[in-house]
Formats: structure tokens, C-alpha cells, sequence
């Protein structure tokens, strides 16, 4: 009678998400994959025969460096999010319980604005005669503005403000599971404050920071509209590069290969990811 | 195959669209900041029709996504460059325009009819047309700035703008090198690019949303511009001068065309009816600053704008300007390479 009850529901719930999964997720990404190894049509976008033509023109040199530049830039992001992010998380797990949700709160609450809005707040901060120039200038501590807008440092800014949350978030998590035994154990066993850093803490919430990394690093790439807005159309990311190869250059297989090559790295941190904690885990036995 | 992988891609973008008892509408696809409101209005409340507005900021997006949505009928009229017109009459993506239809044609230039890119008319009515030369603020810029070549001066470094839009750019490469602006030679465009790369340390910022902007905000001095922009901008800083530079300016021809599949072709001829009006080609000339073809509309402008050399050059101006051609896909790919290379260079 029970299962007779359940079952109709659990049908209707597993089509729903499998449905999901294939319309929104499976199909498109098969059709990116389709579409980056086909040839470029100028007159239809993509056209047969299968080629890697696509992925032959991601190893050429020239992309390899704008590959480069967008990595190095997002890895500063990763950085700079991971500095803030770790004594901000750290912190965070220290205050009281009840006004541990309201901050949490407080650092969710942008994401009710487009980021997009955002970034252009963002611009109007950083601008020649902007806001944080003419405090600087007001207050004495510069004589000339200072140029901060369509910068690498603005890209950065911009990135590491809009992705900061997602690398606390999960090293809040950590650090909240992080147990105080382990603490006073590492304490009693005459470890100082830096040994029992190095070998308990980081250990134990090495999981949040490549989680925090995962949720970070990648979608830096993406984010073409932080260059665009902040970084004066410089400064491009791999997300600017598959945007203008589907819409100037109009190459879309290479666009697409560009997009899954970002996809396979996605990948390749996960396995990363998966990997730390199976080998933390049997540590922890 | 790619039709199907089209048609998919869209299906998730085509929900809700069903026809009922509505307005008439008018789905017009233009240049950002390319029309005023107030003739909008005004059309609309001449003849009833709604017109849903929306705008892009280069002709590859426009092409783009016309031809994605050729199917779906998405815009009833469209407003490509120039050369644009050309390539999208070739691919079969224009339906003709019924002259029949069309009061005021006449009304036109006749030096900016019957193009090459689009014989008799068979499939375009100009709109504007305007050029993209030198903007110089000369409220912090000293001495004289005549030529692209000047851009490339010391003294302007991290003070430039250029527009976003790699063929505008390559063609200021290509002129100060001595090219033609439409070069499609490999190594003519490399060189441009070598040229390009050594200004890239003095550019500060690309744009193409609104080009006058960067300027009034104090970001850069010198650089690229479209008249209009310049002409609107000179309302909010008055300092900021459109200069003919030596080596040519860059002109361009914009024209109302109806996308194959359009699905409301009336609305649009009478859209281009009253577009075609003196009065109010006019008032669009005087309000964005670009210069109509439509010559009894010219005797109905003020003096001032009638003689401003930024929206209507002198024939003198006009000595080794370019207009634009279809370079074809091969070159374009050698231009988009050097292009992400040259955004991408440090």
C-alpha cells in the first residue's frame, strides 16, 4: 500500500531530474562536444566532415599564451580569494553560533544582485574620478589619481570580488568540522602553534581549500564580462576567447573545443579533489 | 546535422510565442544608441505599431544572431554596415524591398544609392552614414594631433581609446602603414599587427558600447571615435575635437534591411516610409550627430549642425577615406587571429 502510494511520486521525481539532466545538461554539453569536431562553415557555423582541426588549434602557440595569461590571471584570483577566504573562514567557525548564520547571511546577500550590476558598480569605484579616488584625494593620501580601471589589478579585483563567497563557503565548512581534540591533542603532544598548523590543521581542511579552488579557479576563466567592463577589453580570460570566436571570428568548433578543453580541467581537479580526500581518509584511520 | 544542431540549440529559446489578438508589432534590431526615443514615439503614434527595440554593438553579433534565429523570425529589420550588406544579400538571408511600397526613396543622395554592395537597391535604404577618425580632448592634450601616426606618440602613453571592433582597428594599422584599409594580404596584416602592437602599451581601453565615454570620463584623451559619439559628447565636454587624420578616415554607410523571414515585412516598409520623411531623418541627424543621406532633410537642419564639420565633412575631409568592404572568410580568420593576439599581448 506504501510502496504503491511512493512509487508514483519517486517515478515522477527521478524523470523530473533525469529529464533535467539530459535536456539541460547531457544535450547541450553533447552538442558542444558535436560541434567541435566538425569543421567551420562560413556560411552554416559548422559543417561535416569530422575534424580536430579545432583542438589542433588550441595547442598553437599564440591561443597557448592567451591560455597562459587567463590561468595566471585566475590563479591570482585563487590566491588572493584563498588569503582572504582562509583566516575570514577560520574566523568565521571562532564566532558564536547565532551570529555565525547572520555573516553567512551577510555574504550571500550580493548574490541577489547581478553580478553583472555589480561589476559595473565595481567600475565606478575604481574609475579615474571615482569614488575611491577622490577619498584617496580628499583625504591626502595621493596628489595625482590613481589609474586603477582597465588594469590587470581591476580584472583581479572584479574576479576576486565576485568569487569570493565561493571560496569561503566551503572552508567554512571544513573549519567547522575541524575538532578541538585534535587541537589540544597536537598541543599535549608538544606541538607549538605553527607545527600543529602545518600538520593538523592544513591536513584536516585541505578538502575546503581544493573545493574552494575548484569553485574558484575554473569559473575565473569564464567570466568574460569582468575584462570586458574592468579590464578595457584587455587582459582576456579563456571565457572572452570562446566568446569571440563564436561571435567575431565566427569559428565555432574552435570555440567549442576552447570550452571543453575548460571542461576537462573542471574534470581534472575533481579527480584531484576525490583523490585528497580518499588518501585523507585513510590517513585519518 | 547542423540543422539539427541549430534547431536545438534553439528550441530551449523558443517557448511561449503564441499569436492572439495584440498590437501590431514591429521588431527592430539596430545600433546601440543609434536612434532617438522621440522618433520611436512618434512613429508608433502615427501608425499605431509597436516597436520592440533592441540593439547590438558590432555587425558580427548582429549577423550572428540573425542567422542563428533566421527560422524563428525574430526581427522584421535589421541595420548592417556597409560591407555587411553585401554578405548578407550573397547568403540569401534579406527579402527584397517592394519599392512600390516605398514613398521618398528619391528623397536620397544619390551618391549613396545604387552601391556596389547592393545594386539599384534591390534589398537596402541607406539610414546614416558617418565616419571613424580622431578624438582628441584638447583640454589635456597639447599640440597638434593631424594623423593616426600621432597616436603612436610618447606622450599619449595610457591615454588611448580605440573602438572595439577589429576591422576599424586593422584598418588604422593598415593606413598608417600605407595599405588599404580592406587589405586582404597576409603579411600586409601582419605587419599592421607588428605596427598595432607597438601601440598596444599606449591603449587603455577598447570600446564600442559607447565610445565617448571613456573620454568624458576622464579615463583617455586621444584615440578612436565615431562622429557621432563625438558630436554627442562634445554636449558634455566641450574640449573633446573630431580631427580628420591625414592618413583617411574610415566611413561607413548604414542600412535598413528586412531579414528573409521577417514576420511582420509591412510594418517594416512602413517603417522605412517614415524613416525616408525630411523631417524626421532631420531630427535623428540633429540628435545622434551622424549625417542622413536624405538631402531636403539636410535643408531643414539648423546651420549649426548643417555645418558641422564632424557630422558633414568637407570634400577636403573626405581625401583618402575608405568605406569598408567584405574582405571574405579567409582573411577574416587571418584578422581574428591577430586580433585575439593583439588584445591578448602584454
Amino acid at each position: 500500500m506504501r510502496s504503491a502510494l511512493q512509487q508514483p511520486f519517486k517515478t515522477a521525481v527521478l524523470v523530473l531530474v533525469w529529464g533535467w539532466l539530459l535536456f539541460l545538461v547531457f544535450t547541450p554539453n553533447l552538442l558542444v562536444v558535436g560541434a567541435s569536431v566538425m569543421t567551420r562553415d562560413p556560411g552554416s557555423f559548422i559543417a561535416l566532415p569530422f575534424s580536430l582541426d579545432a583542438y589542433r588549434q588550441l595547442l598553437n602557440p599564440l591561443y597557448l599564451e592567451v591560455f597562459l595569461h587567463s590561468l595566471y590571471m585566475a590563479a591570482m584570483t585563487t590566491l588572493c580569494c584563498l588569503l582572504i577566504g582562509y583566516p575570514f573562514a577560520w574566523a568565521l567557525s571562532k564566532v558564536p553560533k547565532q551570529r555565525q548564520m547572520l555573516l553567512i547571511f551577510l555574504l550571500i546577500v550580493p548574490f541577489w544582485t547581478n553580478s553583472l550590476v555589480r561589476t559595473y558598480a565595481l567600475k565606478l569605484i575604481l574609475a579615474t574620478n571615482g569614488l575611491l579616488n577622490n577619498a584617496l584625494l580628499g583625504l591626502g593620501v595621493i596628489e595625482e589619481p590613481v589609474r586603477l580601471l582597465y588594469t590587470e589589478g581591476a580584472v583581479i579585483i572584479g574576479l576576486v570580488y565576485l568569487l569570493l563567497p565561493f571560496m569561503i563557503l566551503p572552508l567554512y565548512s571544513v573549519f567547522d568540522d575541524l575538532r578541538e581534540d585534535y587541537l589540544r591533542a597536537s598541543h599535549d603532544l608538544g606541538a607549538g602553534r605553527w607545527p600543529t598548523f602545518i600538520h593538523v590543521i592544513v591536513p584536516l581542511t585541505l578538502p575546503g581549500v581544493l573545493a574552494g579552488i575548484m569553485l574558484v579557479l575554473l569559473p575565473a576563466m569564464g567570466l568574460f564580462f569582468v575584462p570586458d567592463i574592468l579590464g578595457g577589453s584587455r587582459n582576456l580570460l579563456v571565457g572572452n576567447v570562446i566568446k569571440n570566436q563564436f561571435l567575431d571570428a565566427r569559428n565555432w568548433p574552435f570555440g567549442a573545443a576552447a570550452s571543453i578543453l575548460l571542461t576537462l580541467a573542471m574534470a581534472f581537479l575533481m579527480f584531484a579533489h576525490k583523490l585528497s580526500k580518499k588518501r585523507l581518509g585513510e590517513d585519518g584511520v | 546535422m547542423k540543422k539539427i544542431a541549430l534547431a536545438s540549440l534553439l528550441a530551449v529559446g523558443l517557448t511561449g510565442c503564441g499569436g492572439s489578438e495584440e498590437p501590431e508589432v514591429l521588431n527592430l534590431y539596430n545600433w546601440s544608441e543609434y536612434m532617438p526615443q522621440e522618433v520611436l514615439d512618434r512613429f508608433t503614434e502615427e501608425t499605431g505599431i509597436q516597436v520592440v527595440y533592441t540593439t547590438y554593438d558590432s555587425n558580427e553579433a548582429m549577423y550572428a544572431r540573425l542567422k542563428l534565429l533566421d527560422d524563428s523570425a525574430a526581427y522584421d529589420l535589421a541595420v548592417p554596415s556597409t560591407y555587411y550588406v553585401s554578405k548578407m544579400r550573397q547568403e540569401d538571408l534579406l527579402m527584397p524591398i517592394d519599392r512600390s511600397k516605398i514613398e521618398g526613396f528619391d528623397n536620397l543622395d544619390p551618391e549613396l544609392v545604387n552601391l556596389d554592395i547592393d545594386p539599384d537597391n534591390q534589398y537596402s535604404v541607406p539610414y546614416l552614414w558617418g565616419t571613424t577618425g580622431l578624438a582628441v580632448d584638447t583640454g589635456d592634450v597639447e599640440g597638434d594631433v593631424t594623423a593616426w601616426e600621432d597616436l603612436w606618440d610618447e606622450r599619449f602613453e595610457g591615454q588611448v581609446m580605440l573602438t572595439n571592433d577589429m576591422r576599424e582597428v586593422f584598418h588604422v594599422g593598415l593606413r598608417v602603414l600605407g595599405y588599404s584599409g580592406n587589405s586582404t594580404n597576409p603579411d600586409e596584416i601582419e605587419e599592421a599587427y607588428e605596427k598595432l602592437s607597438e601601440l598596444m602599451p599606449s591603449v587603455r581601453t577598447f570600446n564600442s558600447d559607447a565610445p565617448r565615454m571613456p573620454y568624458l570620463e576622464g579615463e583617455t584623451e586621444v584615440g578612436m571615435i565615431w562622429n557621432g559619439e563625438a558630436v554627442m559628447g562634445r554636449d558634455a565636454l566641450p574640449t573633446l575635437e573630431y580631427v580628420y587624420p591625414e592618413e583617411g578616415i574610415i566611413a561607413w554607410l548604414d542600412s535598413f534591411v528586412i531579414p528573409k523571414n521577417a514576420k511582420n515585412p509591412d510594418a517594416a516598409h512602413e517603417f522605412i516610409n517614415f524613416m525616408l520623411k525630411p523631417e524626421i531623418a532631420a531630427l535623428i541627424s540633429e540628435e545622434i550627430g551622424y549625417a542622413t543621406p536624405n538631402l531636403p532633410a539636410r535643408d531643414l537642419l539648423p546651420d549649426e549642425v548643417a555645418d558641422d564639420r564632424a557630422s558633414y565633412p568637407t570634400a577636403e575631409d573626405m581625401v583618402n577615406a575608405e568605406f569598408q568592404t567584405d574582405i571574405g572568410d579567409e582573411a577574416l580568420q587571418v584578422y581574428a587571429k591577430y586580433w585575439e593576439m593583439l588584445k591578448s599581448g602584454q
